[in-house]
């Protein structure tokens, strides 16, 4: 019987090794363009990099309520999508046709049914109108 | 795994809950309908739904399928889940013609296109018939992630309520009060049922009340879960309004549409009283025994000494500082907010009886409760002053002159509330001080009829103001509200305040399967038979070992 210090140290062996092909990844990019990179300073280059936007100005900026309703209707689904994948793993275990398997399905049914009626009201709602 | 057949039964007694859920994303589709008739009929879809709902209630309960669910209180539902629906019919009048005022009428006049983003009222409506419909499956609670789910589902869409009700910053500034204090009763409420859960290892309502009859046939109730139950107690004590959670009330009541603040007064403190029914069931009145020093077997008809103590102390203080506070203020609504802070005081002494006879007595007074004061929030919403809604005394002072109608259904809520003779809430204020009375808690009797003499004064003012005082120069400025609703519903629940009690000792009847069928099944059984106790807080009788 092996001791469990071996199965343990090298099961995480890969993890390991991820790590230090992230650090020598890494590593070498910043030697290879400090080495062989062409050196242009500017002021633009200089400042911090913000996704394109102007990074000055203050960061308490209004946004548009817009945004955050897409965000909610956002997390409908995909809250939605969390709990489809544990039905269908338990799903493909039970057996076809059995009763159990068919109150399975009605309620999964009748979840994915409680979503397509808020699907419509945000549709109604003009949720997914952006003028 | 939980298969059909278990499901079966169950499915069957959440039919009423199912038709408010179609009915509530009914609603909340034909709201946004372009078509302003369509909109119009709003209010008429969620009766509809609320009336199929009581009937389907009343068709689809059966003893076998109640005592199948494996619940405390199996034929609780059958009194509950009608009357919920049948208030609530009434609950929705007051606020035809308040709701979306503004922008229906700016749409009717041209200034303005249809924006679905702009209109409330399908909202408005599916969110009180969630409401109600958390409230019904509160009936049907088995365990407490069902209890905590359903409470969940009676607060939530009134937050939304309150904020949506009236456009102004007071109704912003309750409906954020409002919710936070509410986050705050959930939590409290929410680490008693963990707490509860730590002493008897189970989430299931009958496993907890089993296992809390076998610690009390032994040590009693050990620390943890009691603990649990009075922190469940404080929690849910902000549903109903109680001390110490009732600061909340007046600003609210005040901030929120009257249309809101009615269904507030309703609503949430049916589903408050039901949940510690169901709370307080597991860890006494009956079916519990205790070893006495001695080793006599002792059965005993009350709840454990430290949780009717919690009780005791709320329901004196809730009665006593909602009817203090009431003769304190000038607005109506606050008035009417610290009245129904009162009331819950009143029906916190069927909590601390206990099943059978409390239990009947308090769901019987919510019924009367529910039709006094929709009444008075009804006869608020039917008035209006220059476009805002009618809040003074002097606004209503001699109002029988230009407003006979809505003056008298005024004047007959308050005498209701009062409990005088001929009206609806005398009836159950009989029922539930009798009851009282002959459990023993003659001291609890005492202090709420020295109460009702004290709200007197100040139900009286809102009476006579409207009938006998002369109109004042605010009060010659008062019009009808646009619709008529508000005013049919104050007329239908003033008269029923009077007529109900023709029907008085039907609805007693009716009142009395609330607690039928409980504490069948218990783990102490045999101590059914007998005298009832002798008096006290905790009364206690001796049974044959």
């Amino acid at each position: 019987m092996p001791s469990p210090a071996d199965i343990g140290v090298i099961s995480y062996a890969p993890i390991a090794l991820l790590f230090v092909m992230a650090a020598v990844f890494a590593a070498v990019n910043i030697v290879a363009s400090a080495l062989f990179g062409p050196r242009v300073e500017s002021v633009v280059k200089g400042t911090a990099y913000e996704s394109g936007m102007d990074p000055f100005g203050s960061a308490r900026k209004r946004f548009n309520v817009r945004f955050y309703v897409m965000a909610m209707t956002f997390l409908v689904f995909d809250v939605e999508i969390i709990f489809l994948y544990p039905w269908a793993v338990s799903f493909a275990q039970l057996e076809p046709r059995s009763d159990e398997s068919l109150m399975f399905l009605a309620r999964i049914g009748f979840f994915v049914g409680t979503s397509v009626i808020a699907y419509i009201y945000a549709w109604r709602k003009g949720v997914f109108r952006w003028d | 795994m939980m298969g059909m057949e278990s499901m079966g039964p169950r499915l069957g007694l959440l039919a009423p809950e199912m038709v408010l859920f179609a009915g509530a994303v009914l609603v909340s589709v034909i709201g946004l309908s372009r078509s302003a008739g369509m909109r119009r009929s709003v209010p008429l879809w969620c009766i509809v739904a609320l009336v199929a709902a009581a009937f389907v209630s009343v068709e689809t309960w059966t003893q076998e399928r109640a005592s199948a669910a494996q619940l405390l209180f199996p034929s609780m539902g059958s009194f509950v889940k009608p009357m919920l629906a049948l208030v609530g019919v009434l609950l929705v009048l007051p606020g035809i013609g308040a709701i979306d005022r503004g922008v229906e009428g700016a749409i009717a006049s041209g200034r303005q296109a249809f924006d679905a983003l702009r209109v409330m009222r399908g909202e408005h409506y599916a969110f009180a018939l969630f409401s109600i419909a958390g409230a019904m499956l509160l009936c049907g609670a088995s365990d407490l992630i069902w209890l905590f789910l359903a409470l969940e589902l009676v607060s939530l869409p009134t937050y939304i309520m309150v904020a949506l009700g009236r456009g102004s910053r007071k109704a912003q500034e309750a409906a954020v009060k409002y919710f936070f204090l509410g986050a705050l009763s959930t939590a409290l409420f929410l680490y008693g049922f963990a707490l509860i859960y730590g002493s008897t290892g189970t989430l299931q309502i009958a496993g907890i009340r089993d296992a809390f009859a076998a610690q009390a046939a032994g040590p009693g109730i050990d620390m943890t879960g009691l603990a649990g139950l009075c922190l469940a107690i404080l929690g849910l004590c902000f549903k109903i309004t109680a001390v110490p959670m009732h600061f909340y009330a007046p600003d609210v009541y005040e901030g929120a549409a009257v249309h809101v603040s009615a269904f507030l007064a309703f609503v949430p403190k049916v589903a408050g009283f039901v949940a510690l029914a169901v709370l307080l069931g597991t860890a006494g009145w009956t079916g519990h025994a205790l070893i006495a020093a001695d080793g006599v077997r002792v059965a005993y008809t009350g709840l454990p000494e430290p949780v009717a103590a919690v009780l005791w102390m709320s329901a004196v203080l809730t009665m006593t500082l909602g009817n203090v506070g009431a003769l304190m203020q000038r607005s109506i609504k606050r008035t009417l907010a610290y009245s129904s802070v009162s009331h819950s005081g009143y029906m916190m002494i069927g909590l601390i009886v206990g099943a059978p006879a409390g239990i009947n007595a308090l769901f019987f007074y919510l019924l009367c409760y529910g039709i006094m004061t929709t009444a008075s929030f009804a006869a608020l919403a039917a008035l209006e002053r220059s476009g805002e809604e009618v809040d003074s005394f002097d606004d209503i002072a001699g109002l029988r002159v230009r407003h006979p109608a809505v003056a008298w259904m005024l004047a007959i809520s308050a005498v209701s509330l009062v409990g005088i003779p001929p009206m609806v809430g005398f009836f159950g204020k009989l029922a539930l001080f009798m009851a009282a009375f002959e459990s023993g808690q003659v001291a609890l009797v005492a202090i709420a009829v020295v109460n009702s003499a004290v709200s007197a004064w100040y139900y009286l003012r809102l009476a006579i103001v409207p009938l006998v005082a002369p109109p004042s120069a605010r009060s010659a400025t008062v019009v009808s509200a646009p619709s008529r609703w508000p005013a049919i519903c104050a007329v239908v629940c003033g008269v029923g305040s009077v007529i109900v009690p023709l029907a008085a000792s039907r609805l007693l009847q009716a009142s009395e399967r609330a607690s039928e069928g409980y504490g069948a099944g218990s783990a102490v059984a045999g101590d059914e038979s007998g005298p009832k106790g002798s008096g006290g807080l905790y009364t206690s009788r001796l049974t044959r070992p």
